[in-house]
């Protein structure tokens, strides 16, 4: 069902996509010349079309090609790209951060950089360039810099263009092309040229066509450079011992030409219940799948699912850590014979995991240090936490696996691509024995046992086995929905004033979320918030009934009184008494949508609200039942009213069931949720009886 | 908005630390969790144990600052204090940082390690394209609470323009249980300082030791705060001591901050010879200004060319943070900071005869006004005044430079209704920004409502904003795209379910304050269904101002509110044929303190109803007491807004 909703728009393996030409052919044309800006970029009428826009990129255009530096391979991308600044509000279109790459020995570097602004004053161009002494690196991170520079003299109209080259030492990352940005782009245009020496796998995501997909066979030279020196023992190039002299030797090869290009790509928009932007903007992915070298055979790099799983399992950092977990024995001890039963036994492990150990908001699947120093430090990442917690069900006569994931956040992992670095997130898998698969995670201690964290809810995992062929695919569909229940029972008096008492539940990922907040602002603060949302209220009275545990709902009692409206008319009550109860606002507030809309969870909202009338009153209409449905069982809305004696009795009961509904489905979902809001508001006439 | 940072605001906040004790692995338990008094815990998330901060005026160029901080986590409301940040820079070093953490009974947990330490660049935070402020932070937040953290730092500063200041207690929910505050200087550069919100019987400590003078205040035992709405900051209400330089000096440049006067000074002749343009642009000015006589012309054909040629970036490198970039640059790049801008403007203008001034300013809606009894650094912002008079009484522009839509003359919320520093040749003096009352901040709305038969609506809404009620939306107007501006105001409509069918921002034509026009196109279903016979209809369709929430326990803090605004709506609604109004809301009028607020109904001949509501709101600072007053006039006010016109049926 949730795949389904992966429409083929969204992923696409390249190969299909692209058109094999001959072998021979021109290159064609660069989209883009620097320093010859059209004239036409410079005439209002070529904007008209982009009142919406601050900026436009006119072309923005990357060439990768490799390079043997010495003997090793490296790939330089050249970028060119040219902005049109319509408005100053599109300034910063010509700020322009680089992040910059460096690991070890590895590095990416920026080189050849130049830039250009264009103004054209009364019929004059006027170019100014960038001067490079004002550009500048900072040192983020211990990783990462930042290249930053801006081009000067940027005003309405003008336009811009910079240029620069990055080379790269990370052949396993030939970095992704983005077609898709903050502003409007007329072209975008990638090609690369790659030796038959690399492998790579090309994943092209997003919801734009495009307009150029070629690939031409083509040959090339690469020039392998020896240093000299003396090569020791066996491990020279050429065997033997001894000083050799440098040398230069050519290698030829075939080349694959690719070309790809996007035509007017509009912006990409952030919506509200999205997972992240990366997930549908227009981009094409790179990874080496193997190398073939002259001379040797095809080594593969980018591993199969059976071989992610091997090379985890004897990772220091990952399945070799599992066996250093006997410090944890005497904590998991006794609890074998306490909880003969796996999934009560799972439940203890993990409150001794949540007692010891922080989450500290990081998300790895695997540690960078050791278990044992993220557990004297009762703090660690994700994966800490979790390999901790994998470690101890074991201790404690458990099978447990790792289960490898993506976050919301870090965006969806594809199951044709097996690539470990799309993954941030590691949860343990106790196997039970139904059959059913008991998913940990001790990240949250607001949350039940068995219950993933909502940003785990990213619909498949990969499950790390001790045998790589049982390794597979887990569904992470959540076992929990969001749930509000409110039971009501309101009394009306004769002027129009109300009393009313309240029991409110939140179960799921709703309760875990109340008790996160009630955690966070104390009980007073916490209960002074009801007030807030009902400001027509005094609340006398409210208690946190239940908290403590997450296995039961979160619960909480209050009663409040509410004045009567200062324009009641005598006789006649007029009353909508689910209003204060309900949401006011529709979330769904723009006419449609592009996106998917990804709750993560299924919802349900209960409203039971039972309403006694002063005494000789009665309604003078009953309202209407009604029962809303969303097409193909996605969710229904039922309003029911049944009145007994003086008490009328409203059951207002939201169910949606799926945690993602398609783009295709957001005009019914606003609309339901429009009817609802309706309901909800419906005004009661309430009269003296004749 | 536009963080135009003078490097000062990362420092205004005490950054450096002291070492009284430096944790090691001691095996007696240290600050139980017991040994804090019960009053203490109560209303807190965390308790400060201890807050022992030592200043060492070492020269008029070096101070050190170090400091010891214990702080206990009670609840995860108090999670924050489980981390510290250190910012430092190329005149700021961090000396030193360590940390400890012990459980509940007061039993060493875990030390920091060196490698535990993260230290990273911060990036573009702030609108700045680059500068060298960086921090170290550390993370010792534990599974379980109470926990208690110690940590150990030492900031050794270059820049002496910037003296700490003390506030222990600067977060709601943080209890104090002992802080004190040392400095030691030599007697040749005395101290200067200010106690704010001090309590008595807690008298400073002065004693002189040879050639040194030491100060020294303690705090204990202050319960923990609570925020309160439409309070003044809590920067205002903790006690606290400001501590600033006589004489100082950054890289090799002396000045004192003793008074106005000397300080101003020093930051003129820090700038001084940075105004001279290239004979290009002196050029463009003399055609610019040929057939103006009139100054005030000239300013505004000048700010215009500024706005239209420049744009605000910020590199804030060492000293760049006081010094500015030279005109000359400003004019090759076309790019600069708020110093850079504002020196290119005074430039500008007195190329055209014009004479103006820099001014320094706190600038941000919710920075506190400059405390003109105290001379020290309360600054991170550059502005112009050009002193100007019309009919023989001043009539002084304020002029905005890092803006390039912002109207000629306009502070609005960012730099208006407060104080300024203006660096002349004779020194800095202290002036007034502009202020704004309610009738330069209106928002002016008319509605035309129209329902059907089955209970839709479509309405037709022009609002004019002007002065700080515009200030979002003038942003939104020159900042971001026609599609961007709509979705902003679809999320921020309180409207249960609409669409918006037309939608256009404008600037309001006309000098003086000012304004935004909005008009909006909406399409309601559902907005009033029918319950039998009776249709409900609040005209108030866009203007509801919601109550504030009943008091909880008795008021502590002030009443504030710091924006002067009047509001005024007028709403046609129309109905179709076969209804009539049955009862229309009662009017409503109130004169209070608090302000005037006025509601009135009308049938109108021609079939419709006519609602029309005035809100004026002075800027308030009021007493604690007055508060209960205050959300009575709110809780009426919002009762009088949700007021329904009832209609009947009659062809049934």
């Amino acid at each position: 069902m949730i795949a389904s909703l992966l429409s083929s728009r969204r992923w696409a393996l390249l190969p299909a996509l692209l058109a094999t030409t001959g072998a021979l052919a021109q290159a064609p044309v660069d989209p883009i010349k620097l320093g010859k800006p059209d004239p036409l970029d410079f005439k209002a009428e070529s904007f008209k079309g982009d009142s919406a826009a601050a900026a436009v990129v006119l072309c923005d255009y990357g060439v990768t090609r490799f390079r043997l530096n010495g003997t090793s391979f490296q790939f330089e991308t050249d970028r060119v790209t040219r902005v049109k600044i319509l408005k100053k509000a599109g300034y910063d279109a010509a700020t322009v951060l680089v992040p910059l790459y460096h690991r070890n020995n590895s590095e990416e570097r920026l080189s050849g950089l130049r830039g250009t602004t264009y103004n054209m004053v009364a019929g004059q161009l006027q170019k100014t360039k960038l001067d490079i002494s004002k550009t500048f690196v900072e040192d983020r991170t211990a990783n990462l810099r930042v290249r930053k520079f801006t081009l000067p003299d940027v005003r309405e109209g003008a336009v811009i263009e910079y240029a620069y080259t990055v080379t790269s030492d990370f052949l396993v990352n030939l970095q992704d092309w983005t077609f898709q940005g903050p502003y409007p782009v007329r072209w975008s245009e990638y090609r690369a040229a790659i030796p038959e020496y690399f492998d790579y796998k090309m994943l092209m995501q997003g919801y734009v066509p495009l307009a150029v997909s070629t690939r031409e066979e083509g040959g090339g030279q690469y020039t392998v450079h020896t240093a000299g020196g003396f090569a020791e023992g066996g491990g020279s190039f050429r065997g033997g011992s001894g000083r050799e002299a440098a040398s230069n030797d050519v290698l030829t090869g075939r080349v694959t030409n690719y070309r790809w290009a996007m035509k007017d790509v509009p912006v990409m928009r952030d919506e509200p219940y999205m997972t992240t932007t990366d997930d549908y903007v227009a981009r094409i992915d790179f990874e080496l799948a193997g190398t073939h070298m002259p001379g040797q055979a095809y080594q593969a790099v980018l591993d199969t699912w059976e071989k992610i799983n091997t090379d985890l399992l004897d990772d220091n950092d990952f399945g070799q850590q599992f066996g250093r977990g006997g410090f944890l024995k005497e904590q998991v001890q006794g609890l074998a014979a306490k909880y003969p039963d796996p999934t009560q036994r799972a439940a203890a492990v993990r409150q001794i995991i949540l007692a010891a150990v922080r989450y500290n908001g990081t998300n790895r699947y695997a540690t960078d240090g050791n278990l044992r120093k993220a557990y004297d430090a009762h703090s660690g990442s994700s994966a800490d936490v979790n390999l901790l917690l994998i470690a101890a069900l074991r201790q404690a006569g458990l099978t447990a696996h790792p289960v490898l994931l993506s976050t919301r956040a870090h965006g969806r992992v594809n199951q044709s691509f097996p690539l470990l670095t799309k993954f941030n997130y590691v949860v343990a898998l106790v196997p039970l024995a139904d059959g059913k698969d008991l998913l940990v995670d001790a990240t949250d201690p607001d949350l039940p046992c068995g219950t993933l964290p909502e940003r785990c809810l990213s619909q498949t995992g990969r499950l790390i086995m001790p045998q790589a062929s049982a390794s597979r695919w887990v569904d992470l569909s959540p076992s929990q929905r969001h749930v509000h229940f409110q039971q009501v029972q309101l009394a009306l008096d004769a002027q129009g004033g109300l009393a009313g008492k309240v029991h409110e539940e939140y179960a799921g990922y709703a309760g875990a979320n109340a008790r996160g907040e009630l955690a966070k602002l104390g009980e007073k603060k916490y209960l002074a918030e009801i007030g807030r949302q009902h400001t027509a209220w005094a609340v006398p009275q409210a208690a946190v009934a239940k908290h403590e545990t997450t296995e039961a709902p979160f619960a909480l009692d209050y009663s409040f009184t509410q004045p009567a409206d200062d324009n009641a008319t005598a006789g006649t009550l007029y009353l909508s008494p689910l209003r204060e109860f309900g949401s006011s606002q529709n979330p769904f507030r723009h006419e449609d949508r592009q996106y998917p809309v990804d709750f993560g969870a299924p919802q349900e909202e209960m409203l039971l609200v039972a309403l006694t009338l002063p005494d000789g009153y009665e309604l003078a209409e009953t309202p209407k039942n009604a029962i809303i449905d969303l097409p193909d069982g996605g969710g229904r809305y039922l309003f029911n009213v049944a009145t007994i004696g003086s008490t009328v009795n409203f059951t207002s009961r939201l169910a949606l069931r799926k945690p993602v509904y398609s783009a295709a489905e957001y005009t019914h979902l606003r609309e339901f949720y429009r009817l609802m809001l309706e309901k909800q508001a419906e005004k009661l006439v309430i009269k003296k009886k004749a | 908005m536009k963080a135009k940072n003078l490097l000062a605001l990362l420092f205004a906040v005490p950054l450096s630390g002291a070492p009284r004790f430096a944790p090691v692995g001691a095996p007696e338990p240290k600050y139980s969790v017991a040994t804090i008094p019960a009053a203490l815990r109560e209303g807190a998330h965390a308790v400060l144990r201890a807050d022992d901060e030592v200043v060492t005026v070492k020269s008029a160029g070096r101070l050190v600052h170090t400091v010891h901080k214990v702080i206990t986590v009670l609840d995860a409301g108090g999670d924050a204090f489980g981390r510290t940040t250190v910012g430092y820079d190329a005149l700021n070093a961090i000396g030193y940082l360590r940390g400890a953490v012990y459980d509940a009974d007061g039993r060493l947990l875990h030390q920091l390690r060196a490698s535990e330490i993260r230290d990273q660049g911060v990036g573009d935070a702030g609108g700045s394209l680059m500068t060298d402020v960086r921090v170290r932070y550390a993370d010792l937040r534990q599974p379980q609470v109470p926990y208690t953290v110690e940590f150990d730092y030492e900031v050794v500063s270059d820049n002496t323009l910037f003296y700490p200041t003390w506030q222990p207690q600067d977060e709601e929910g943080l209890a104090v249980q002992s802080a004190t505050l040392r400095v030691s200087t030599p007697a040749a550069l005395p101290l200067r300082y200010q106690e704010r919100q001090w309590p008595a019987g807690a008298p400073l400590q002065h004693t002189r030791a040879g050639s040194q003078e030491q100060y020294a205040w303690a705090l204990a035992d202050r319960p923990a705060l609570d925020e309160e709405d439409n309070a003044p900051p809590l920067a205002d209400t903790t006690p606290g001591v400001a501590l600033a330089p006589g004489a100082f000096e950054v890289q090799g440049h002396a000045g004192s901050a003793s008074t106005w006067q000397s300080f101003g000074q020093w930051n003129y002749e820090l700038n001084a010879g940075r105004a001279v343009l290239p004979p290009a642009t002196i050029a463009k000015v003399a055609e610019l200004i040929k057939d103006a006589p009139d100054p005030r012309t000239r300013v505004a054909r000048l700010y215009n060319l500024l706005q239209g040629s420049t744009r605000y970036i910020s590199v804030q490198l060492g000293l760049g943070g006081w010094q500015t970039f030279p005109a000359s640059a400003v004019a090759t790049s076309g790019y600069g900071d708020c110093k850079a801008l504002s020196n290119y403007t005074m430039a500008l203008l007195a190329t055209a005869g014009v004479p103006a001034y820099v001014a320094l300013i706190g600038a941000g809606s919710d920075h506190a006004d400059l405390r003109p009894d105290f001379p020290s650094n309360q600054f991170n912002h550059a502005i112009v005044c050009v002193p100007l008079a019309s009919a023989g009484r001043p009539d002084t522009l304020w002029l905005e430079c890092t803006s390039q839509t912002t109207a000629l003359g306009y502070m609005g919320s960012f730099t208006g209704n407060r104080h300024a520093l203006l660096l002349t040749p004779k020194g800095g003096q202290v002036v007034a920004t502009p202020r704004y009352r309610c009738a330069d901040n209106r928002r002016e709305r008319r509605i035309d409502l129209y329902l059907d038969a089955a209970g839709a609506a479509t309405a037709t809404a022009r609002t004019l904003r002007t002065g700080q009620e515009q200030d979002t939306y003038a942003q939104l107007l020159h900042e971001l795209g026609p599609t961007e501006q709509k979705q902003y105001v679809a999320e921020h409509l309180r409207l249960s379910t609409f669409t918006i069918s037309r939608f256009g921002l404008a600037a309001a034509p006309g000098a003086g304050t000012p304004g935004v026009v909005e008009t909006l196109g909406l399409a309601l279903p559902g907005y009033a269904p029918p319950s039998g016979k009776r249709v409900f209809v609040s005209p108030n369709l866009l203007s509801r101002l919601p109550a504030l929430p009943a008091q909880v326990g008795t008021r502590q803090t002030a009443l504030w509110v710091p924006r002067a605004s009047l509001q005024a709506d007028t709403v046609q609604l129309h109905f179709p044929a076969g209804f009539q109004p049955e009862t229309l809301p009662a009017p409503v009028q109130m004169a209070t303190a608090y302000g005037n607020y006025s509601a009135q109904y009308q049938a109108l001949p021609d079939g419709t109803v006519r609602y029309v509501r005035r809100l004026e709101m002075p800027r308030l600072h009021l007493p604690a007491a007055s508060y209960a007053g205050y959300v009575d006039f709110r809780r009426k006010i919002s009762a009088a807004d949700r007021a329904q016109v009832v209609l009947l049926k009659t062809d049934v």
